[in-house]
């Protein structure tokens, strides 16, 4: 029996190449766009709270959003969807290498599950 | 420093807590010292004790003391605080720390050596775990010295007293009551709480927590304890407030309760269910297909419903193995002093079982069924502050609901069976325990001591500890101190499978590799409606993105339209298609690969990732936060993330198959070694099993190109067999196995019988059937008749092969003439049929025959009597030749040239003429001895060579017998032949139980019958797996060490296993069969036992 997965189909790149009669010069997957969007608002914020005021064109807080959307989906792939990639980004961000010393996990305790032999 | 500072501190007795809590930061460095102290030697030098003396914080010692351990001893005392070197005079005094440590360590090096005695039973896991206690109390010293090393720096003596209350916090049972500060007194928690985790070390979770918690906040807030040193106002001191820079110490499981196979959590219910081992390997084609589309369908049945799939391990139970063996061994051998008794024996198979570590696979299918409400979940919560959890009205509910799962797993496929609530409480340990050791002294089935809950409050004691980015995650036992690093790989991209024709299932595969290894896969099943309505999402957002392309004008990459026609295949079929097909999985399936270090972990899950993309083509990942995926085994836990999902048809989900197995033989014989296929499993053989147990015949036949291992596994088989107490007669006309009567803890039991040189009339045809005895019937007419049945069929046998012999003794020309034939039989026919009677007889009666064709006959005859091998037949046999009470008897023929089956018998010597009636007869005499003995008693027969008994009537209906009796008189045969065929021609196969085929690479024809004595399908490449059994490295130029058979058991169960008595003292050494060896041992063992025979 040949046996194979669905992923390719799941896997086809979808992108964006811009508003009907005028192609972008790049196409970039939607997922990209979505994150940018996100990103443009969260660094005006840094940026108000700084500076308490709201500049009518972000021209910093687009181009640190370009770059750190750029940077996140370098790590992206059809395996690794950007929410684990920036999930992990932000517990993970102290060391890129493997330091000496470990942080503590939280033990997993199952003492107080409760048991009976039978259902009912 | 401070854990020993006083020699009244009960350092000694906690080991336990002491490890626990000096545990989490400076690990690294203790790991180390953890990894030298692992050598046992090591552990049990005196100086090890020097650990545990109070001194000024000095590392470079510490570090000193595993690489040398004799002189370490002496500088750490030279370091205590009282520099005396006649303190080791008075021991009372001084040695407490000391001896805090050797109490600890003295496990260790007590338990190996009292297993050693202790007989079979007790000595299986104990070596083992026992090596590990030692180790928590060392880690715990090394952190109090390195620590202050770094803070006070170079302080001078009275550095201590204010160093201390750091590390006295970490390690506050050990704190010296002497050095109490006045400050300290106000903080009752630092001081109340750790007498009461003395007590109670295991029960106290929260506190424990807490006290875990502790290092946390010292450890960030140093500069404070720095004002604390100021002695001036005790007032300054606030209690500190327990502030957690780290998460909370101990997070609940997210299953609340479990009841029979069923677990909640507040939002879910999962049925858990058992699925049984299945076979794989050697199974036709068909049958594989067969159960694959059955479990497909019975995962179809699922669908709409989440599926957790996991696989753990439990170590072969070597003690309950050794238990049963002796229990089966009603009278072992009597032990030879100085050599290895029976007990040491069972010992010692049970140390090799351990120590090549068998792991048996468990699988559990867990099947999310059913969300809870907010009503449900609340009366759980408000009932469990009464102790009473779920409502009862919930689990009636559900135990309804329940039932469909029971009958579409159950059926043919996965034949799955609910758990038991101590099952799932061992799956939920495992899974916390990821990869680790399990609890020692649980034996899981023997076990009667493990309560309900017991298991799961052992969770408690693993903390778990993640590095950032970090590519595994590390478990510590705090009660063993055992350490593990635990890396989780993901499955990536898998290429197209064929499943059953040319590869192994994809969830089954990891087993190649010899450590055991964890699975955790998380499926959502989809029924038809769902995937079609996925799939149709999917292949319009294609279509779109094509469309897309189009208006802008720029090609559409060629993959989108190759995609979108796949996607419209997969749903026409899914439209067009049985539910089966239509059904999808979509998850994610984990592995977890542990070891004992980081880099042992790494090396290993490389090595997995290797295997897997060379030859299933499967991609795994190694994806970063490793402590959410190991997180992901625990039943009931949320999915670690959403990355590597597989979307797979559920065909592809039951090839995955991570039930599949290869076990074979019984389980309660001799240790011969282990499966070699897919996995590793250990091979037990007990050749009396088919009869006592299965009610089968008792015939074994081994198979094998000479040098494939058949001598060397007959005499291994049969020397286990003789350690048990069964009657061995060896048959081995080559004359190598005769050494294993000179094996010291045999050789009083054994003797030699060399046909070469034995007395006239050995072997006279006619005694070596014997008559049957009226007791072995049954009373009354019907046991009349079959025994006077039971005499003439003898009386019928004598004839045959007295026939047959002078048929063989007479040369091959005059032996096919019509003529001779005949009068054979005439002669034969007047010479009564009895034991009593000679072939003088027959010679005599045909030389009165007035026919002149009668007398050369006669004359012929006469003639090879003269050769003095002709002799054995001639005359009436010695009396006490083979009496019953040797437990070891092994028959040779040494000198003896044995012809070449393949030349014609008119090109053979005299000699080799004559070998063939000796060996005929030989094998009758060899089983003639069985026949002396009670009925009931085990016995065991080896014939070596058994293709000389081809082509002859008597040669059949002497395997006929022997397999019909075997039952009768439990009597276990092994027939060894170069060539299947001399089995499969004498048609006596429905009665062979037990098959061993070794190497046949020469020819096809052979192999293919071989496969056919197996009952392995033919022309299936199975051909090729024979001639690739003890395949020798062709770079290596050492001897192969060992041989590999592929076995048939009597149940059915076909397997290739590698046959490995190693664990025997010096028997491979006394059955090696090659030239060299021989020769090597000429001047040690005997080759000819003249002084031994009877």
């Amino acid at each position: 029996m040949r046996l194979r997965t669905d992923d390719d189909i799941y896997r086809a790149r979808l992108v964006y190449l811009g508003p009907p009669g005028y192609t972008l010069p790049v196409h970039l997957p939607y997922a990209q766009y979505g994150l940018f969007i996100l990103l443009v608002p969260l660094y005006m914020f840094i940026h108000w709270l700084f500076t308490l005021q709201v500049e009518l064109f972000p021209a910093w807080e687009i181009a640190l959003a370009i770059v750190t959307t750029s940077f996140v989906f370098r790590y992206v792939d059809p395996d690794r969807p950007a929410r684990m990639v920036i999930r992990t980004a932000l517990t993970d961000w102290r060391r890129t290498r493997e330091p000496a010393a470990e942080q503590r996990d939280p033990r997993l305790v199952g003492s107080r599950i409760r048991i009976r032999e039978e259902l009912a | 420093m401070s854990r020993s500072s006083t020699p009244g501190s009960p350092a000694g007795h906690q080991a336990a807590p002491h490890g626990n809590r000096a545990r989490s930061f400076d690990y690294p460095q203790a790991g180390e010292l953890d990894d030298a102290s692992l050598d046992p030697a090591l552990a049990a030098t005196p100086g090890h004790g020097g650990v545990g003396v109070f001194q000024a914080p000095r590392p470079p010692q510490r570090r000193a003391a595993p690489t040398e351990p004799a002189p370490a001893a002496p500088s750490t005392r030279d370091g205590a605080d009282i520099d005396s070197p006649f303190l080791d005079l008075f021991g009372g005094a001084y040695a407490r720390p000391g001896s805090a440590q050797r109490g600890n360590a003295l496990p260790a090096r007590a338990l190996p050596q009292q297993a050693a005695p202790a007989g079979p039973a007790p000595a299986t896991h104990r070596p083992t775990p026992a090596a590990v206690p030692a180790q928590p109390s060392r880690p715990a010293p090394g952190t109090p010295t390195a620590r202050p090393a770094e803070k006070a720096g170079p302080s001078t003596p009275p550095a201590p007293a204010r160093v201390s209350p750091p590390a006295g916090d970490r390690l506050p049972n050990a704190r010296p009551p002497a050095d109490d500060h006045p400050t300290r007194d106000t903080r009752p928690a630092g001081d109340t709480r750790p007498a009461r985790d003395e007590a109670v070390p295991v029960g106290a979770t929260t506190r424990t927590s807490r006290q875990a918690a502790a290092p946390a906040t010292r450890a960030t807030t140093p500069p404070r304890q720095r004002s604390v040193d100021r002695p001036t106002k005790p007032v300054r001191v606030r209690p500190p407030k327990i502030k957690f820079g780290d998460r909370d110490p101990a997070v609940e499981l997210a299953i609340t309760e479990i009841a029979g196979h069923l677990t909640f959590t507040p939002n879910t219910v999962t049925a858990w269910y058992w699925l049984p081992e299945v076979r794989w390997a050697f199974r036709p084609d068909a049958e594989r297909e067969a159960l694959l589309s059955a479990i497909s369908e019975q995962y179809a049945g699922l669908a709409g419903f989440r599926l957790h799939l996991r696989r753990t391990t439990r170590p072969f139970p070597a003690d309950e193995w050794a238990r049963t063996i002796d229990t089966n061994t009603a009278s072992p051998l009597p032990d030879v002093p100085g050599t290895p008794g029976w007990a040491d024996h069972l010992v010692a198979a049970q140390r090799h079982l351990l120590s090549v570590n068998h792991a048996e696979g468990q699988t559990y299918l867990g099947v999310t069924f059913a969300r809870r409400s907010l009503g449900d979940s609340l009366t759980e919560r408000l009932l469990r502050t009464f102790g009473r959890g779920v409502a009862e009205g919930e689990r009636r509910k559900l135990g309804r609901t329940v039932e469909q799962f029971d009958e579409v797993l159950g059926a043919f496929g996965m034949r799955g069976r609910r758990v038991t609530a101590q099952e799932l409480e061992w799956l939920l340990y495992r899974s916390v325990a990821l990869c680790m050791a399990p609890p020692g002294a649980l034996s899981p089935i023997t076990d009667g001591r493990w309560e309900r809950g017991d298991l799961l409050a052992l969770t408690e004691q693993v903390e778990r500890y993640r590095t950032p980015y970090g590519s595994t995650v590390k478990l510590v036992n705090r009660m063993t101190g055992e350490e593990r690093h635990v890396a989780v790989l993901a499955v990536g991209r898998m290429e197209p499978l064929e499943i059953p024709e040319r590869h192994e299932p994809w969830l089954h595969f990891h087993e190649r590799l010899p450590w055991p290894m964890e699975l955790s896969t998380r499926v959502d099943i989809l029924g038809s409606g769902d995937s079609f309505r996925n799939l149709e999402h999917r292949l319009r957002m294609i279509r779109s993105q094509q469309l897309d392309y189009a208006e802008h004008g720029i090609d559409a990459p060629p993959e989108l339209e190759r995609l979108a026609k796949r996607a419209l295949v997969i749903g026409d079929e899914m439209t067009t298609g049985l539910p089966v097909d239509s059904a999808r999985a979509h998850g994610w399936h984990r592995i977890a690969v542990g070891g004992r270090t980081r880099e042992e972990c790494l090396e290993r899950a490389r090595r997995l990732i290797q295997l897997y993309s060379r030859e299933l083509r499967v991609s795994l990942q190694h994806p970063k936060n490793q402590d959410w995926l190991a997180r992901e085994f625990i039943p009931g836990e949320p999915v670690a993330n959403t990355g590597y999902v597989r979307r797979m048809p559920v065909h592809l989900l039951a090839a995955a198959l991570p039930q599949a197995a290869s076990t074979v033989g019984d389980r309660r014989g001799d240790l011969i070694g282990r499966t070699a296929g897919t996995c590793r499993r250990p091979v037990f053989l007990d050749l009396h099993f088919p009869m006592e147990v299965r009610e089968r015949s008792g015939l074994a036949v081994f198979v094998a190109e000479p040098g494939g291992g058949k001598s060397t596994l007959l005499g291994a088989l049969g020397y286990l067999a003789a350690r048990r107490g069964v009657q061995v007669t060896l048959l081995d006309p080559s004359g190598p196995l005769a050494r294993l009567c000179a094996m010291p803890e045999l050789r009083p039991y054994s003797r030699v019988l060399n046909l070469t040189g034995s007395e006239h009339g050995t072997l006279a045809p006619y005694s070596l059937i014997p008559t049957p005895l009226r007791s072995e019937f049954g009373a009354g007419a019907a046991g009349d008749r079959e025994f006077e049945i039971a005499v003439s069929n003898a009386r019928a046998e004598r004839r045959m092969l007295v026939q047959d012999i002078c048929m063989m003794l007479v040369p091959p020309q005059v032996a096919r003439e019509a003529s001779t034939a005949t009068l054979f039989r005439h002669a034969v026919r007047q010479v009564p049929a009895e034991e009593s009677s000679t072939l003088d007889d027959v010679v005599s009666c045909l030389g009165q025959l007035d026919d002149d064709a009668g007398r050369e006959l006669a004359n012929l005859l006469l003639d090879t009597a003269e050769m003095p091998l002709a002799m054995l037949f001639f005359g009436r046999p010695p009396d006490g030749l083979l009496g019953p009470d040797a437990a070891l008897t092994v028959i040779t023929m040494a000198g003896l040239r044995l012809p070449d089956l393949k030349i014609e018998r008119e090109y053979w010597s005299a000699e080799e003429a004559l070998a063939l009636p000796m060996l005929h007869t030989a094998h009758r005499l060899a089983v003639r001895r069985c026949y002396g003995g009670s009925m009931s008693s085990r016995k065991l027969v080896g014939l070596d060579e058994a293709h000389f008994m081809e082509g002859w009537r008597s040669g059949r209906s002497f395997l006929v017998r022997l397999a019909r009796d075997s039952r009768k008189w439990n009597l276990a045969a092994l027939v060894a032949s170069q060539n299947p065929r001399d089995i499969l021609g004498l048609d006596v196969q429905n009665l062979v139980s037990t098959v061993f085929v070794g190497r046949i690479a020469e020819d096809a024809e052979i192999a293919s019958e071989a496969l056919r004595l197996l009952r392995v399908p033919v022309d299936d490449g199975y051909e090729a797996t024979l001639a690739s059994l003890s395949t020798a490295d062709a770079t290596s130029a050492s001897r192969l060490g060992f041989r590999e058979f592929v076995m048939r058991d009597v149940d059915g169960r076909v397997q290739k296993v590698r046959v490995d008595v190693s664990y025997v003292d010096g028997l491979l050494d006394h059955l090696d069969t090659t030239p060299a060896a021989i020769a090597a041992a000429a001047g040690v063992l005997p080759t000819v036992l003249p002084d031994m025979e009877a």
